[in-house]
């Protein structure tokens, strides 16, 4: 249909990796909690909506700028998640990934519906940063640019975190195998509620950083969920930087198939993406447990 | 614990009260249930703006009939589901009021896509139904003979920005869609937007849909901007016609004239994007500036029912098709389905929202389309010419060029 230019590739490549910096971050958080604690969180992308609403009362009524309110966005679910009121011993017996993946189902719809109740469906969203940076032809969304930075900043300090730190080698040992990390001393179920702490506020700052982009409604959550998995097949589940990738990965192929097909295609040539991944490669692309 | 002796006090009043209701109705009580007009609306989901405009005008229209004594001697009183905007829990739901709750009547849900769906139900059980929110075509030839049309046809939303365009020798033009029925039907039924372009001889540089719940439009758009049309259309909802506006902003498109349909009249879209709303056209089916019957009560009534609640034409077409329906029943003097279809096919009629006339096949002819642009915040009708308030502020400038 349309010959596509140099500059709409740069556009539409810059579009692909500010969007998939965002997937990175949100999948991040999921790829954690699925590989300490082999639970799939539906939830997750409920997290985020919960992040992004945070987010929104503190500029409504705070004036709080979204940027520098994030870290509390992050505390408040890391809060929420650490106490996370379920108790997942008894799943873990006995099919852990299918309990799970009910009850997390569960608690998503529960805090849904509790939104939908509290906030209603109006949408909302937090005018604070519009209009873009032009560079030639191409041009970078002030939002998802900041939103970025963001993203990659927090996703290397999660790196750190779990790379250098004490505790984070810990959380890592928990993944790799639960019974060795209790006989090496680490107090296991606490290790899973800090995992759960650590993803929901990453889930957070996600959200956060979306409340100035997108619009923001009890629902949002759902596709964040859906691109998490997405993300977490692609780059392999349990690797960390394959979330990383995965996110990035996933945000280009969904703009550049926009470009040289249609939008609607798009989401469906990821879907297919995934399947050719899982026939091909289902320990993702950088390799993790199937 | 509350002492036994003031709760056989309120027994002795409660039976009191109710003796006092009972006694002037005297007759058979029976004959005074109310009549209940079951309806699904979206009060959640994509559509759940528009949606519950819609509903509070069937709960204003209904307040209004039984102030006025009611129909055929009784109460109106409306059973509502939340559909959830899903056309396939819309049908469910239909079923449910039609076999279950046993409802006398049915009105419309929210969309084209939704009404498109329960038109099925209520054709089977014939039950006639007014559609207020329903403006594709198509639903209307299938050869169904229970449904009603209200609001003028999909396909002329984008007629004024096309006619605006085409007197001021614009060229080229693009338009973009939500891939569902209503906003599909706009853009490219016959009759649509492409063939109203090229009947004035504006070239179709680009048309291209979205799926539903579609956020992210860089690619969309960066075809757009490529493409560089002097005209651009958007046939969307709420929450598209905000992302799309928005996201031309940040890529710097600049058609020279910009028009959406659904979502771009709500005073929402306003307040959320603010300045970055101006220049926006809109199509809309009514505003309560427009000479109708009863518009301006109805606008006063509703702002006082509902203080400061969303105000559409979403709330006038629901309260006009309950409007219209009621009158259907009064004429046919029954409950009975064939005899209120006689009633509306013989109908020109003008309610709160305009016209209402239709065909055999329920497709209405007499309803007239209007088109507005946001100029200093406010909503100004610019066409069609003979209830024009304003002239449009032409050509729409890029987005650096703006205060």
């Amino acid at each position: 249909m349309t010959t596509v230019t140099g500059a709409m590739l740069a556009q539409v490549v810059v579009s692909g990796l500010l969007a998939g910096s965002l997937y990175a971050l949100v999948a991040l958080g999921l790829a954690l909690i699925f590989g300490v604690m082999r639970v799939i969180n539906i939830a997750h992308g409920t997290l985020l909506m919960l992040g992004s609403y945070a987010t929104y009362w503190w500029f409504t009524y705070l004036g709080w700028n979204p940027y520098l309110s994030l870290p509390a966005a992050m505390g408040l679910l890391f809060l929420g998640g650490v106490h996370d009121p379920v108790d997942e011993k008894p799943l873990e017996k006995r099919a852990p990934e299918l309990s799970s993946l009910l009850l997390t189902f569960g608690i998503s719809i529960s805090l849904v519906n509790l939104a939908q109740l509290a906030w209603t469906s109006d949408l909302r969203s937090v005018e604070f940063l519009t209009g873009s940076y032009l560079l030639g032809p191409v041009a970078f969304s002030k939002a998802r640019l900041v939103g970025f930075a963001f993203a990659l900043g927090i996703t290397v300090l999660a790196f750190l975190f779990l790379g250098r730190t004490k505790l984070g080698k810990a959380i890592r040992a928990t993944a790799q195998s639960r019974e060795v990390a209790m006989v090496c001393g680490i107090n296991v179920g606490r290790i899973h509620l800090l995992t759960f702490g650590v993803a929901s506020a990453l889930a957070a700052a996600g959200g956060s950083l979306v409340s100035v982009i997108v619009a923001i409604q009890p629902e949002m959550g759902q596709v964040w969920t859906f691109k998490s998995f997405l993300v977490i097949v692609l780059g392999g589940a349990g690797n960390y930087p394959g979330a990383l990738l995965g996110g990035l990965l996933l945000g280009l192929v969904e703009q550049l198939s926009s470009l040289y097909l249609t939008t609607q295609v798009s989401e469906a040539i990821a879907y297919l993406l995934l399947v050719v991944v899982l026939l091909i490669r289902p320990t993702g692309l950088l390799g993790g447990r199937t | 614990m509350r002492s036994t002796e003031g709760s056989r006090l309120r027994g002795l009043w409660a039976l009191l009260l109710a003796a006092g209701l009972l006694l002037p109705l005297g007759g058979s009580a029976l004959a005074q249930q109310p009549i209940k007009i079951g309806a699904s609306l979206s009060l959640t989901g994509t559509y759940a703006k528009l949606g519950n405009n819609q509903h509070r005008g069937y709960q204003l229209c209904a307040k209004h009939v039984n102030e006025k004594g009611g129909v055929l001697g009784r109460k109106v009183e409306f059973v509502l589901y939340d559909d959830r905007s899903d056309p396939q829990t819309g049908v469910r739901l239909y079923e449910r009021l039609i076999t279950q709750d046993k409802v006398d009547l049915v009105m419309g849900p929210y969309s084209s896509a939704i009404s498109e769906a329960v038109a099925n139900v209520n054709e089977r059980y014939k039950m006639p139904m007014v559609a207020p929110m329903a403006a594709t075509t198509a639903i209307f030839k299938k050869g169904r003979k229970f449904i009603f049309m209200v609001q003028s046809p999909a396909e002329v939303y984008l007629e004024g920005l096309i006619d605006v365009a085409a007197k001021r020798g614009l060229k080229t033009a693009a338009f973009v869609y939500e891939d569902t029925l209503f906003p599909k039907a706009t853009v490219v039924a016959p009759g649509g937007s492409v063939d109203l372009a090229k009947k004035k001889g504006i070239e179709v540089v680009f048309v291209e849909g979205y799926p539903k719940g579609n956020t992210d439009f860089s690619a969309i758009l960066t075809k757009i901007r490529a493409a560089n049309p002097d005209v651009f259309g958007a046939a969307t909802y709420f929450d598209d016609a905000v992302a799309i506006t928005r996201q031309m902003k940040e890529l710097n498109v600049n058609p020279k004239l910009y028009g959406v349909t659904v979502g771009g009249d709500l005073p929402k879209f306003y307040e959320l994007l603010g300045k970055n709303a101006e220049f926006v056209y809109g199509a809309t089916q009514w505003e309560s500036t427009l000479p109708y019957p009863g518009a301006k009560e109805f606008t006063e009534a509703h702002h006082k029912e509902f203080p400061g609640a969303d105000f559409s034409y979403h709330t006038a077409g629901g309260y006009a098709g309950c409007q219209i329906l009621v009158e259907a029943v009064k004429r046919a003097g029954s409950l009975d389905g064939e005899k209120i279809r006689a009633e509306i096919l013989k109908m020109d009629f003008d309610s709160v929202y305009g016209g209402f006339k239709v065909e055999e096949d329920g497709f209405q002819v007499s309803h007239k389309m209007v088109m507005f642009q946001w100029q200093d915040g406010k909503k100004v009708i610019v066409w069609p010419e003979n209830l024009a308030e304003g002239k449009p502020r032409f050509p729409t400038p890029p987005w650096g060029k703006r205060e």
